[in-house]
């Protein structure tokens, strides 16, 4: 009663405040002016009858205030009948209210856990300062930036208060036993500021931490701080090893701190960025450039801005200011998955339509049934205005039982949906049902009842004595503006569940083509592990090799183990590097001009081990190593774009610069495409390159160098169970080296098309959802309608019709409904599909396929929920359907 | 057996139903005619007739409208209702039912 009645009061006090108080006010001035005619009329001057009647009345806004709060109890008590009322007649009819409870919890319930989830990933602000005034510059349209451009911007550029930048770094947190493998970023100092963020404890860098040299210092992340140590506040100024080397813990960041909020999501560990010693880089794009705006600059004006200095510095430097974009950071962080979210909620909202029509229809019914308890409350003297109010408020019971319901349904739905969730959605476990989300669901729930209730309150409500007991004699038809609402509803739902079923009908299509699209490789029975060598002693230049040679030898003496072999970054879950190169016998591109292609660098036996099929030459072998002549392999997309038509063997191709002694590589074999970032996506330029003859990976100091991810093909179908013996296999080398990300490629492949999965599984349990309900919503209206047209039915066979006609007559009552609600399904599906665009891959927004399918699925389902109704009708014995009268 | 206060207020709502059995009235009008009928035993003050009046409203007991007075004052009718003629009729007999009660333990 608590909530009704304040909503209920409200809704008062905001529509008829005024006109009521005004009301008030001018009888309570009338009274007081008759008073003073009579102190008047018995001879008292106007001013002493004015004082008399001023006393009598004992204070005009008293008086008042009293008859609002007696307005305002009667208002309780009525709103607090009306609900004890509604709740009663519900309880008497256990079967439509289990029925519509179910149907409205369905609904409220999915929408509730679907509105949790856009309000944690796409309305909740970032957990930073105005995250509105934060931009985000990219290079090359959607790139990283380098360290070069940056210092040049962050100098020219005034539309920006500050300019920060991020970049990726990973490390191995020493302690007792194994290191772990730590994700962290490197910031400049600015970036904490730039966000507007504090640490909980400690501080965060200083522009000294900026300088190179300086004294190697970490921030950590709440959750890293909990789990490693124990929350111990004194770990502040305490010294920790990473990478072997020492390191001061300067600062503990609060819960809740997350940063960056895409690209490299999970960093638990910050550590400074120098910049000032690659100041003359402006090629090697590495960092993520971060701004926030000037006070009282706009986002146009810094791109106008950024427009005029990177055109001028491109000049000034060719081809290192192509192209560079400023975007929101909020825009960055959901840009992605606003339109799939949208898209589903609006799904969702859909199935809660459903669900209303369906409710709509019982209540519609029932009035019918109720016609004589509403004449009766209306010959009793109830206005029409009381008995809608009586019967929303049993609707909006009805929805707020529905709701609770829904409730306990949304917490359940919302758990399931972060454990399938992709993992691209940010923030998504911060999702939870909270007051917020609960003040919604109540709306929701109001609004619903309010919707599913008055239109069948207003019909039941328009009690017409004379008409209703007619109709009730003759007992053949009903009323025909009634039939013609329950048609319209009617049609409605089909038309909403065939927009739903045309978007998982495009999804299923979407899955169906991502199946069968081929990766080049073949990912069962393969097994993976990174390694990294970071602070192990293997890590040195001269024992780097030997150690991967001595790993991968013992890994291959596993039982299972047909196969091994390495390589720098795993198609679908590793990073893509971008390398420049030249091609021998073409002039030399412009600078920036370059063609690019993904560089990997692997062991021999990479192609066979991954199955990765090599359509000419052959592969790297022990004999492809420093000293020997350079080898590469391409892949076919590359070989056809850089010399087309020709054999690709023997040709020569060079990652230096042209002018300076160039180190050439020459083509020893072809592989076949492979799919590299991202699952589909069109092939692109790739290059292999053996680690064997790689000095970056044999030699190069620190960096991102001394990471390999081990590949393992197995003889069994369960790889994943080879994972601890693989991790003990390789500390059996070194035990300090950070074993990390053992996974199935397989494992590696649903990841890569989890997306698509989650929205697929999604929308299809909505679009099963209102195919469900509507299918029990058309049923329920046909059978009604037959059960109202029994003796009609049973005149018409007693005058000698013969089942078939009958069965026609129904059925192509039903059939022009059908037609009417699939055709305005197929044209408003027509409408939204194209929004699905950026999900969909192998399959048209508007594939004609899908939509036949559908609409044909859907008109056959509610034909057979119309026939089942139908042959129960003809079913019926004519005389005893004319003897039930 | 209801208390004192609801007695008064059951009390004051019999008598503005009884007062508009002979036809509709404003505030004041009630008022007098109660002061008059009860011979001053009850001075009605509009403190608590104006709340009695919309509440009785509220419960359905009375409807009222705009109209002039006698003096051609603008002033709020009050009339009886369907439901306040039965309301008038069950209190009635409540009443009398109680005044014989209580006569009857007074003497007793």
């Amino acid at each position: 009663m608590t909530w009704t009645s304040r909503v209920a009061s409200l809704w008062r006090n905001l529509v008829h405040k005024q006109a009521s108080e005004r009301e008030l006010d001018e009888e309570v001035r009338a009274y007081a002016a008759i008073l003073e005619d009579e102190h008047a009329a018995r001879g008292l001057s106007p001013e002493e009858a004015r004082r008399q009647a001023l006393i009598e009345m004992g204070g005009m806004e008293q008086v008042k205030d009293q008859v609002r709060e007696v307005k305002m109890g009667a208002l309780m008590e009525t709103v607090g009948q009306d609900v004890r009322y509604g709740l009663r007649t519900l309880a008497r009819a256990p079967g439509f209210t289990v029925a519509a409870v179910l149907a409205l919890a369905l609904g409220i319930g999915a929408t509730t856990a679907i509105f949790s989830v856009v309000d944690a990933v796409l309305l909740r602000p970032l957990p930073y300062d105005h995250p509105d005034r934060l931009a985000v510059v990219l290079t090359r349209g959607t790139g990283p930036v380098a360290p070069g451009n940056l210092l040049d911007w962050r100098r020219e550029a005034s539309s920006f208060e500050r300019m920060g930048a991020a970049e990726a770094w990973g490390t191995n947190l020493g302690g007792d036993g194994r290191p772990e493998h730590v994700d962290g970023v490197r910031v400049t100092s600015d970036i904490f500021p730039l966000l507007g963020v504090r640490p909980q404890l400690g501080r965060t860098f200083t522009p000294e931490d900026d300088r190179p040299g300086q004294s190697q210092v970490v921030v950590l992340g709440h959750r890293l701080w909990q789990r490693r140590f124990g929350a111990d506040a004194s770990v502040v100024g305490r010294s920790i090893t990473l990478d072997g080397v020492p390191h001061v813990v300067v600062g503990v960041m609060p819960r809740g701190f997350e940063f960056p909020p895409f690209w490299a999501t999970g960093a638990e560990m910050w550590a400074p960025l120098p910049l000032s010693e690659r100041a003359a880089n402006r090629s090697g794009q590495s960092l993520r450039a971060f701004a926030r705006l000037a006070p009282g600059a706009s986002l146009d004006r810094a791109r106008a801005e950024m427009a005029t200095i990177t055109a001028r510095l491109d000049q000034e430097y060719p081809g290192t200011n192509r192209n560079v974009v400023v975007r929101t950071l909020d825009d960055i962080v959901v840009g992605d998955v606003r339109t799939a979210l949208l898209i589903l909620l609006g799904a969702v909202a859909f199935v809660l339509l459903i669900a209303c029509a369906n409710v709509a229809h019982m209540l519609l019914a029932r009035a019918s049934a109720r016609h004589k308890e509403v004449a009766l409350r209306a010959a009793l003297g109830a206005s029409r205005a009381r008995v809608i109010r009586q019967l929303l408020t049993e609707s909006v019971v009805l929805a707020g039982i529905g709701g609770a319901a829904g409730v306990a349904l949304a917490a359940a739905a919302l758990r399931a949906l972060i454990a399938i969730s992709p993992g691209n959605l940010p923030r998504l476990e911060t999702a939870g049902l909270d007051g917020r989300v609960l003040a919604v669901t109540l709306l929701v729930s109001l609004v619903t009842g309010i919707t599913f209730g008055l239109v069948p309150a207003l019909q039941a409500s328009r009690t017409d004595l004379t008409h209703s007991l007619r109709e009730g004699e003759r007992g053949s038809t009903v009323g025909a503006g009634r039939h013609r609402l329950r048609r319209l509803l009617m049609a409605s739902e089909l038309a909403l569940a065939l927009v739903l079923l045309v978007g998982a009908g495009l999804m299923v299509r979407t899955f169906v083509a991502l199946r069968r699209f081929d990766p080049g490789f073949d990912p069962r029975r393969v097994v993976t592990a990174v390694v990294s060598l970071r602070g192990s002693r293997s890590e040195a230049p001269v024992r780097r090799l030997a150690f991967y040679r001595e790993a991968l030898d013992r890994v291959r003496a596993l039982p299972g183990v047909t196969s091994v072999s390495a390589i720098n970054h795993l198609p679908l879950a590793g990073d893509v590097w971008g390398f420049p190169f030249q091609v021998e016998g073409q002039p030399p591109s412009a600078p920036g001009e370059s063609p690019r292609a993904a560089f990997r660098v692997v062991m021999p036996g990479y192609f066979r081990t991954m199955g990765l099929p090599l359509v000419h030459g052959r592969d790297f072998t022990d004999d492809d190593r420093l000293g020997a002549p350079g080898a590469v392999i391409v892949n076919e997309w590359l070989a056809q774009r850089v010399w087309p038509g020709a054999d690709p063997i023997g040709k020569r191709m060079t990652l230096d610069d042209l002018d300076k002694n160039p180190e050439w590589l020459t083509v020893v074999g072809v592989a076949r495409n492979a799919a590299r970032g991202k699952w589909a996506a069109t092939p692109d330029e790739e290059m292999y390159l053996p680690l064997l003859q790689s000095r970056l990976y044999l030699q190069r100091e620190g960096g991102p160098f001394s990471f390999l991810t081990l590949v393992a093909r197995t003889g069994t179908d369960q790889p994943a169970a080879l994972g601890p013996s693989l991790r003990t296999a390789v500390w059996s080398v070194d035990g300090n080296v950070a074993v990390s990300e053992v996974q199935t490629m397989e494992e590696v492949v649903a990841g890569a098309t989890a997306s698509p999965r989650f929205y697929l599984l999604l929308l299809g349990s909505f679009a099963a959802a209102a195919l469900v309900l509507a299918a029990l919503g058309i049923y329920g209206v046909m059978s009604y309608a037959v059960a109202q047209r029994r003796n009609e039915i049973g005149i018409r066979m007693a005058l000698g019709a013969r089942p078939a006609d009958v069965m026609r007559l129904v059925m192509n009552e039903a059939a022009g409904v059908v037609a009417l609600g699939a055709a305005v399904g197929l044209i408003v599906a027509m409408g939204l599909a194209r929004f699905m665009g950026g999900l969909l891959y192998g399959v048209g927004a508007t594939d004609p396929v899908t939509f036949a399918l559908v609409a044909a699925l859907l008109t056959l389902v509610a034909l057979l929920a119309t026939y089942v109704p139908a042959r129960r009708a003809v079913s019926v014995d004519p005389l005893q359907a004319l003897r039930a009268e | 057996m209801a208390a004192p206060s609801n007695l008064l207020q059951g009390t004051l709502d019999l008598l503005i139903l009884k007062t508009l059995t002979l036809g509709e009235k404003h505030g004041v009008a009630i008022a007098r005619r109660i002061e008059q009928v009860t011979r001053g035993t009850f001075v009605v003050k509009p403190g608590s007739l104006f709340p009695a009046l919309h509440r009785m409203e509220e419960a359905g007991w009375l409807s009222s409208s705009w109209g002039e007075s006698d003096n051609n004052r603008r002033a709020r009718y009050y009339q009886l209702t369907a439901a306040g003629r039965r309301q008038l009729k069950t209190e009635t007999e409540e009443w009398g039912r109680i005044s014989l009660a209580i006569a009857a333990a007074l003497r007793g």
